[in-house]
């Protein structure tokens, strides 16, 4: 089968961003002593080249439909990249160290064409779900008046976490509610602890004033929610700012359903790379 | 230079997003037009004679222009060489820019371009990177 070699070594040596280089060894076909080759990775093709300095490259695997593996081998740091083809070949290689081993076996597990189509996508829907969600009215300008409404939510928001958790949520809600002035030195403390997800999430649930619906419950069960990843609070005091003046219609815009939204998209997203590794 | 042909081969055999028996001309001087079964998948176009079971060839499309030559032809070309143009004959000026814009938002370059746009776009819509964007820059 032809391929366009020429455009595709132009395309392996020209200066568009490559996603990984270094040094690797890889086991050769017939000869099986292990070659130090210079490794240039972008996006799904995977370059190697006598050396650093080379002009150009020995050769390129593709690495569509992927898989990598770590390998028992003589030698150390030793992975393999295989493919689900019948009669393939399986590339083995080595790295100079553990943390480039690590380093490599990840950037080729992400190394698919179709990965990165899902990730756009996810990205693209993301963005159209947050258009959506501003063009509501009252969120364009909101965060910048809500400063004092964001305390008052706080407030309220910290007599869950703050009293006793075997109060009813609700009635805690309530209670806290009304009394919001008491509340200032949870009010300080609150302002410390506004990063905090299952807080900022409470001090939103609050504006559904009169709603029936525990958000208290809802956004403790929120919080109990290990993310995949750690930093939520960043997220957490972003979406915040923008999404605090939502309008007043419960089951629309509550900041812990946007969350848990964004949360199961993640876990699926998760799921579905590490079944494709 | 080497390259995995097996594995090229079977994704040549996976399911296309776009496939069509198009005339097709060669770059260099000389070529004529022939009836190929042209195949995108993924990041390359595949090409067949008719009838044939494995691909006469295949085109990796990066740093490649896509452009709309005549009413229904279409022209691939390569950055390294610009001149020298792989044409492509349609049927209706439709499929032809169907094609086109395929072809265009066939490269990884290109999704690359479209991951940075709404990465930028949702950074001025929340002011802070959000929850999955985290995540994708953790990860890359």
């Amino acid at each position: 089968m032809k391929l366009n070699e020429r455009s595709v070594v132009h395309y392996a040596t020209c200066d568009s961003p490559a996603d990984k280089t270094g040094h690797l060894y890889k086991k050769g076909e017939r000869n099986t002593a292990y070659h130090r080759r210079w490794f240039v990775l972008k996006g799904n093709m995977l370059f190697y080249f006598e050396d650093k300095e080379s002009k150009e490259p020995i050769g390129v695997i593709v690495l569509e439909g992927c898989t990598v593996e770590l390998c028992e081998s003589m030698e150390e740091y030793a992975f393999a990249v295989k493919f689900s083809c019948a009669k393939s070949r399986t590339y083995k290689m080595a790295a100079e160290s553990q943390a480039s081993m690590e380093s490599w076996v990840k950037a080729l597990s992400r190394a698919s064409f179709d990965y990165m189509r899902l990730v756009v996508h996810e990205l693209e829907k993301q963005l159209e779900e947050m258009q959506t969600l501003h063009s509501l009215p009252g969120t364009a300008h909101s965060h910048r008046k809500s400063s004092g409404r964001a305390k008052s939510k706080s407030i309220s928001a910290a007599a869950p976490a703050v009293v006793t958790p075997a109060k009813e949520p609700q009635a805690t809600y309530n209670r806290s509610h009304e009394e919001t002035v008491h509340f200032t030195p949870t009010s300080k403390e609150n302002g410390v602890a506004w990063d905090k997800p299952n807080l900022v999430v409470n001090g939103l649930c609050p504006t559904y004033q009169g709603s029936k619906t525990l958000p208290g419950k809802s956004c403790s069960n929120e919080g109990a929610k290990p993310p995949p990843v750690p930093p939520r609070r960043k997220t957490a005091t972003g979406g915040v700012t923008s999404t605090l003046e939502s309008p007043v219609s419960p089951g629309t815009v509550c900041f812990s359903k946007l969350h848990d939204w964004y949360g199961k998209e993640i876990a699926a997203l998760r799921t579905q790379w590490q079944q494709d590794q | 230079m080497r390259f995995n042909e097996k594995e090229l081969l079977c994704i040549s055999k996976q399911p296309s997003e776009k496939a069509a028996e198009l005339g097709m001309r060669g770059p260099k001087k000389g070529d004529v037009v022939k009836r190929r079964l042209v195949k995108l998948v993924i990041n390359f176009l595949f090409y067949f004679r008719t009838d044939d079971e494995e691909p006469a060839g295949a085109l990796l499309l990066e740093q490649c222009k896509v452009e709309k030559e005549e009413p229904t032809a279409f022209s691939v070309a390569f950055l390294d060489e610009s001149e020298k143009k792989y044409l492509f004959e349609c049927e209706s000026s439709e499929q032809c820019q169907e094609w086109v814009e395929s072809l265009t938002r066939a490269s990884y370059e290109s999704m690359r371009r479209s991951l940075i746009f709404y990465r930028s776009e949702i950074h001025k819509l929340t002011g802070k990177v959000s929850y999955l964007l985290f995540v994708l820059l953790f990860f890359f």
